[in-house]
């Protein structure tokens, strides 16, 4: 059934799911750390931003692509 | 002080003036008044769902979670990420469902999908009982802001009464619209006063960086999970992710927010843009932690932000400041109230106590349920003290519940009544015993919220296995919706689709 969904569909939801694994799983542990400082962050806010940022980087591309649902564009034009 | 009293008198009229403004726009309908007809448009459908989605829970509580407990706070990270992908997943099929059956409140879908009375009424129950004391939170926030902003001049019971009594009139003469017209000037106020609070006050220790350094040599357990009181670990990061974003996505007041809006489009964008949004939560950060190195000595931290203020920046840009912290709250309570009325006059007044009711009727009894509830928020804004984050926690945990239900709606044909009702009371028992009973405090660490989610959605689950719907016609009704659904925006499902319809 999963073969059914576009290629962009199935990557956009795992690199989300990845998102929320990273921040929301015992695994933000590791991160637990207030050094070293990057970019004149403590580590826990900076990979705590990082991921934050790449989630909503891939909400903006989840809406340029209609959420995987590419052919909806060419639909609703059509309206 | 005077600027500050003018800049609150400001704060409070430009609401009026919108209202009165969008009132003149209205037509004399219920679905006008309780969800515009359907026809909000972008900016105002964003601006109102962040700006009621940010409460004075994340105006003050944010900065006092920094400053008492930690990093733990940086978890709302992640739940705004979550709160915006449940606008576009589960929001835009509610939409959907709306359009399609006419649907006004909560209780509307979910009554008629689960086909039963009592389900009906409990859902409308745990949606009053829940957000009410989530609703004095934002009073009691308000209020405070309001007293530190004026220097003391107004008291706290008067600050919190002007403050119901301007919401009450504009969203009397001008139902949700009014409502979503100054939600996005407070919105915009809110935003840029959090973060703009933060750069300000961190100048004080040598901007962002030098705050870090500095705070990592004098009290370097603000830097890391559990924090320097040490009970904000792992349990409490996640139990925030879930019973926050949940919570709040499941209130009425946004509920109402995603039958209102206009195009199914609206619905794809929405998570960046309230992703985007939490950026605004690195000025708590600063504000935060800024007071633990300049004031470690506060007793309640809920005021840590306007105590900064006060202290440390002029006067003017204090008070704008605050009156955006004002403006968090102002924009969730004024929502609340709203949708609280809305939920009394349509699920209670017009279902059970006169069905025939004119839509003058209708929208007269929204207008006086409005005063009454106020009032009751009000009166326990007065009498029930307690810590903002934990009062909105618990109610928040209350609400969430529906999310399963919810979810079975939009998405299994196997859904049952029964088991969304055992689901509900099992879940909200489960939030009431730990909360209120002390000997199950938040067991493993984990919020009550996070356990009655976990019970719930058990039961549900077995039970709509065991069972079998023996009401056809609906779910039949709702496998159609789902089917114009996907082939309206997911046409790649449709072949799936096509052949589950078959096996019917």
């Amino acid at each position: 059934m999963l073969s059914k969904y576009p290629q962009m569909k199935k990557w956009l939801y795992s690199m989300l799911i990845l998102v929320f694994l990273i921040l929301e799983t015992p695994f933000i542990l590791m991160a637990n750390a207030a050094e070293p400082f990057v970019l004149g962050l403590p580590f826990f806010l900076f990979w705590n931003l990082l991921w934050w940022l790449i989630g909503t980087i891939l909400f903006f591309i989840a809406y340029l692509t209609d959420w995987g649902s590419k052919s909806v564009k060419a639909k609703s034009k059509s309206k | 002080m005077t600027v500050g009293v003018l800049i609150i008198a400001a704060f409070m009229i430009i609401p009026l003036v919108v209202g009165f403004f969008a009132a003149s726009k209205s037509t004399k309908t219920s679905e006008d008044f309780f969800i515009q007809g359907r026809g909000m448009g972008a900016v105002a459908v964003f601006f109102t769902v962040a700006a009621t989605w940010w409460s004075s829970f994340a105006f003050l509580g944010s900065n006092a979670t920094f400053y008492t407990s930690g990093p733990v706070y940086l978890t709302a990270l992640a739940w705004n990420l979550l709160f915006g992908f449940m606008y576009y997943w589960v929001g835009k099929r509610v939409w959907y469902l709306g359009k399609r059956f006419n649907y006004i409140t909560p209780s509307d879908l979910l009554g008629d999908f689960y086909n039963n009375e009592k389900l009906r009424m409990v859902v409308a129950a745990i949606l009053l009982i829940f957000t009410i004391p989530y609703l004095q939170i934002q009073l009691t926030g308000g209020a405070y802001l309001i007293e530190v902003a004026s220097g003391g001049v107004i008291p706290f019971w008067f600050a919190a009464l002007i403050f119901y009594f301007i919401i009450v009139i504009y969203v009397w003469v001008g139902g949700i619209r009014a409502v979503a017209w100054t939600d996005i000037i407070y919105g915009a106020l809110l935003f840029f006063g959090m973060l703009f609070a933060g750069i300000y006050i961190s100048q004080y220790l040598g901007g962002p960086t030098g705050l870090f350094k500095s705070l990592l040599e004098n009290s370097p357990e603000h830097l890391t999970l559990p924090g320097p009181l040490g009970t904000s670990g792992y349990g409490q990061w996640f139990s925030l992710f879930i019973v926050t974003a949940i919570g709040a996505f499941m209130g009425p007041q946004i509920w109402l927010r995603m039958y209102a809006v206009k195009s199914g489009k609206l619905f794809n964008l929405m998570p960046f843009l309230l992703g985007f949004a939490a950026i605004a939560y690195m000025g708590s950060v600063l504000t935060g932690f800024s007071g633990v190195l300049l004031e470690p000595d506060v007793a309640n931290a809920d005021q840590i932000l306007p105590i900064m203020l006060t202290k440390y920046a002029p006067f003017a840009l204090a008070s704008l400041i605050l009156a955006a912290g004002a403006a968090a709250a102002m924009s969730t309570a004024n929502s609340q109230i709203h949708a609280i009325s809305t939920i009394v006059t349509l699920d209670i007044y017009q279902r059970y106590a006169n069905p025939n009711a004119s839509q003058d009727k209708i929208v007269k009894v929204g207008r006086i349920s409005l005063v009454v509830f106020s009032l009751i928020a009000y009166v326990m804004a007065l009498t029930v003290p307690g810590v903002l984050v934990t009062i909105g926690i618990a109610a928040l945990a209350g609400t969430a519940q529906l999310i399963v239900p919810t979810i079975g709606a939009i998405s299994w044909r196997r859904s049952h009544p029964t088991a969304a009702m055992w689901g509900l009371i099992g879940g909200v028992a489960t939030v009431l015993l730990i909360t209120f009973i002390p000997a199950f405090s938040a067991p493993l660490g984990f919020h009550a919220g996070v356990w009655g989610l976990l019970v719930n959605s058990i039961l549900f689950i077995l039970i709509s296995l065991k069972l079998k719907r023996t009401d056809e016609k609906v779910v039949k009704r709702f496998d159609e919706a789902r089917f114009d659904y996907n082939q309206e925006y997911h046409p790649e499902l449709i072949d799936d689709s096509i052949e589950t319809r078959k096996s019917i």
